[in-house]
């Protein structure tokens, strides 16, 4: 009971900072995106190159990087601070090719369609397309959205009292073995299945609407 | 003739299957004789590939006979591995698609089964499928891709395929219906020559002229029924019930 | 900026040592967890649903599990249940079951793309189920599956930083290290950044170049 009582206190942790990274991610991702698909071609390697680096190098040496890295010297930050940024970076490199495919997936004959019809780029952009990409992007997104709140895990590297860091704790101090461990992957289980079942359904509902 | 030779290739006795509620073949016996060329044409839906499929077992039947050049089995109540086993070694099958192995060459296409089902070594069953391309005329085909083959190649090719394990009977399921009209010519034309050698053949087809030419009969299904059945004049020409007369005068106006 | 450059250099030789653990630790859970993927794969669309309910729990239970988690159940936990691994082992243990998960997966999706014509017309033809399976099924399901496979296998190589957490001696744990004794977290970090850059990018721009390479005899 002590044990289930310790790991639970680490659910709205790794709730607050798996919420806020997504969010940080989301907006972030938004000229990322952008950047890809620019017409501008500087810009679009920019943006290459900006993904790639996030995404290529592992989510906790980017934690180190500005935990260790930016936070001793330059800022001061807490830990949970530097593991929602950390983590939000890393989701604005995802999220941004995740933005891009659904982008991508909406047919040209849309932005023929608008412009035959005289409306501008901008126009087009966020009244006919994003709509539309949104849509194909949401399953994605919730996907991501599951393997962010298992990833955010590694917070707990640089001391973020979260689920794990609490189970690891209790299984050292309290000599309980095992069962922490049992206990917070019970937690996680039980966190990502609402949230698969709500893409599943979402995914169903999208497709039946977005029918091609 | 001997009276082994008079044996019939296939019967299918009192066959029956449904898929849920839907009945797609009811009660249907059909009997082939060696050597005999039988067309089974008909609307689509009809039940024809469903037959045809219940012939070498790809459908179980849930009732009814199947009998392959003396091999009787009951699909309704179960089937043994060995006599599935003997079964489709003696019936080929060309379907619709092709179904070539596309991760394969032309030739490994060809010997594989022959490898693993006849236990040829490989040099053997090279030998018998580079015959067979020949066969077919697509002896230089022999180490391509079947994705650099066009529609009418890759059919032929699974035509040897086939042969390539001797079969007693011969299965088509609409071999022609995915190709350009040009290219079910040269499949056609193979399948002309199979039938002059003497091969039993069993062929769901659309082609009425393939029908009319080659068949020594046609069997005209409709909901999963057998309404006409006879020589090609008999049937193309002056079929009796309505309803096939109006399958028919619809696929010729064509 | 020279003396960056000269710390680098002093620095490198530890970090590759490292980054050579990193690589070998990544290569060895791929070489246990991507057959026993495969098994899964298989087990898992088996006809006795005891062994495919066991199968989809052993795949849930690997996918589900965050990689920190079972790297510190392994390492911290198995120790209570009377098996200790040297944290080595206890790395590509956890790291193969996350694999196997992951990659069952995968290569279910791989082998579920090929074309159930192509399962008939081999049963047409008289071969096994196993022939079928060996001949047809399996090798073009993993060839279908492969560029997710390299994909995966850029994260598990990502993943390997964790076990710094279990104290195996691989780039980031050098770099961190370094970092401590010299109070230069950044500029080490930075160094240890760019030598997974240096693995990552050109494995994502393989993994792109099989992808387009692949779709030709499919």
């Amino acid at each position: 009971m002590e044990v289930l009582e310790a790991v639970l206190l680490g659910v709205p942790v790794t709730l607050l900072v798996t919420v806020a990274a997504l969010a940080l991610g989301a907006v972030l991702a938004v000229p990322l995106a952008a950047a890809r698909r620019s017409r501008v071609v500087p810009l679009r390697w920019l943006g290459r190159v900006v993904i790639d680096v996030v995404r290529g190098i592992p989510p906790v040496v980017w934690l180190f990087l500005i935990f260790f890295g930016l936070g001793r010297d330059l800022i001061r930050l807490e830990p949970i601070e530097a593991g929602i940024i950390g983590l939000g970076v890393i989701s604005a490199g995802y999220l941004a090719e995740i933005y891009r495919g659904g982008l991508s997936a909406v047919h040209a004959g849309q932005w023929e369609a608008a412009s035959a019809l005289g409306m501008g780029g901008t126009d087009t952009l966020v009244r006919v397309v994003a709509p539309q990409a949104f849509r194909v992007s949401l399953p994605a997104v919730t996907t991501y959205a599951i393997s962010l709140l298992k990833d955010s895990t590694i917070v707990s590297a640089i001391g973020v009292s979260e689920i794990l860091f609490r189970a690891t704790q209790s299984a050292r101090s309290t000599g309980a073995g095992l069962t922490p461990f049992f206990v917070a992957a019970a937690v996680y289980i039980l966190l990502s299945a609402p949230l698969a079942w709500l893409s599943r359904g979402l995914d169903a509902r999208l497709r039946a609407r977005v029918a091609r | 003739m001997s009276a082994v030779a008079q044996e019939p290739a296939v019967v299918l006795d009192r066959i029956h299957k449904q898929f849920g509620d839907l009945v797609v073949v009811r009660d249907v016996s059909l009997t082939v004789a060696r050597g005999e060329v039988v067309a089974i044409i008909g609307p689509s839906g009809s039940g024809k590939s469903t037959l045809l499929r219940c012939i070498n077992l790809l459908e179980r039947a849930d009732s009814g006979r199947v009998e392959v050049v003396g091999r009787a089995v009951e699909p309704g109540a179960g089937v043994a591995g060995r006599d599935l086993a003997a079964l489709r070694r003696s019936v080929g099958m060309v379907f619709q698609s092709f179904n070539l192995f596309p991760h394969m060459t032309v030739l490994r296409n060809v010997s594989l089964p022959q490898e693993r089902v006849l236990g040829r070594s490989r040099a053997e069953a090279d030998a018998r499928s580079r015959q067979l391309l020949e066969r077919v005329g697509l002896a230089a085909k022999a180490d391509t891709y079947p994705s650099r083959c066009s529609g009418g190649q890759q059919q032929r090719v699974a035509i040897a395929r086939a042969l390539a394990l001797d079969p007693e009977v011969m299965l088509f399921d609409e071999p022609t219906s995915a190709l350009d009209p040009e290219l079910g010519l040269e499949v056609l034309a193979v399948m002309r020559e199979l039938a002059a050698d003497g091969m039993t053949m069993v062929v769901v087809t659309h082609e009425i002229h393939f029908a009319a030419d080659v068949a020594d009969r046609v069997v005209v299904m409709a909901d999963g029924a057998v309404l006409e059945e006879g020589t090609p004049e008999q049937v193309l020409r002056s079929p009796s019930t309505e309803r096939a007369r109006r399958f028919l005068s619809a696929v010729v106006d064509r | 900026m020279t003396g960056l450059l000269t710390s680098w250099g002093e620095w490198l030789p530890r970090l590759l040592e490292g980054l050579v653990t990193s690589v070998e630790l990544t290569a060895a859970s791929l070489l246990l967890g991507i057959p026993l993927g495969l098994v899964l794969a298989l087990l898992s669309s088996s006809r006795t649903r005891a062994v495919r309910w066991a199968a989809i729990a052993l795949v849930e239970i690997g996918r589900g599990t965050p990689a920190l988690v079972m790297l510190q159940f392994v390492y911290y936990g198995l120790p209570s249940a009377g098996l200790s691994l040297t944290a080595f082992v206890s790395a590509v243990a956890a790291l193969s079951l996350t694999t196997a998960g992951y990659t069952s997966e995968i290569l279910r999706g791989g082998l579920q793309a090929v074309p159930a014509g192509e399962t008939e017309a081999a049963g047409a033809l008289g071969m096994s189920h196993r022939d079928t399976l060996r001949f047809v099924v399996v090798p073009q399901g993993v060839r279908i599956a492969l560029p997710s496979l390299m994909g995966f296998a850029i994260l598990i190589f990502q993943a390997t930083s964790l076990t710094f957490t279990i104290s195996v001696v691989e780039l980031l744990s050098q770099a961190y290290s370094i970092g401590a004794a010299t109070f230069r977290y950044l500029d080490v970090l930075v160094l240890a950044g760019l030598l997974y850059l240096a693995v990552t990018i050109p494995a994502g721009l393989l993994t792109n170049r099989t992808e387009r390479r692949l779709s030709r005899h499919l």
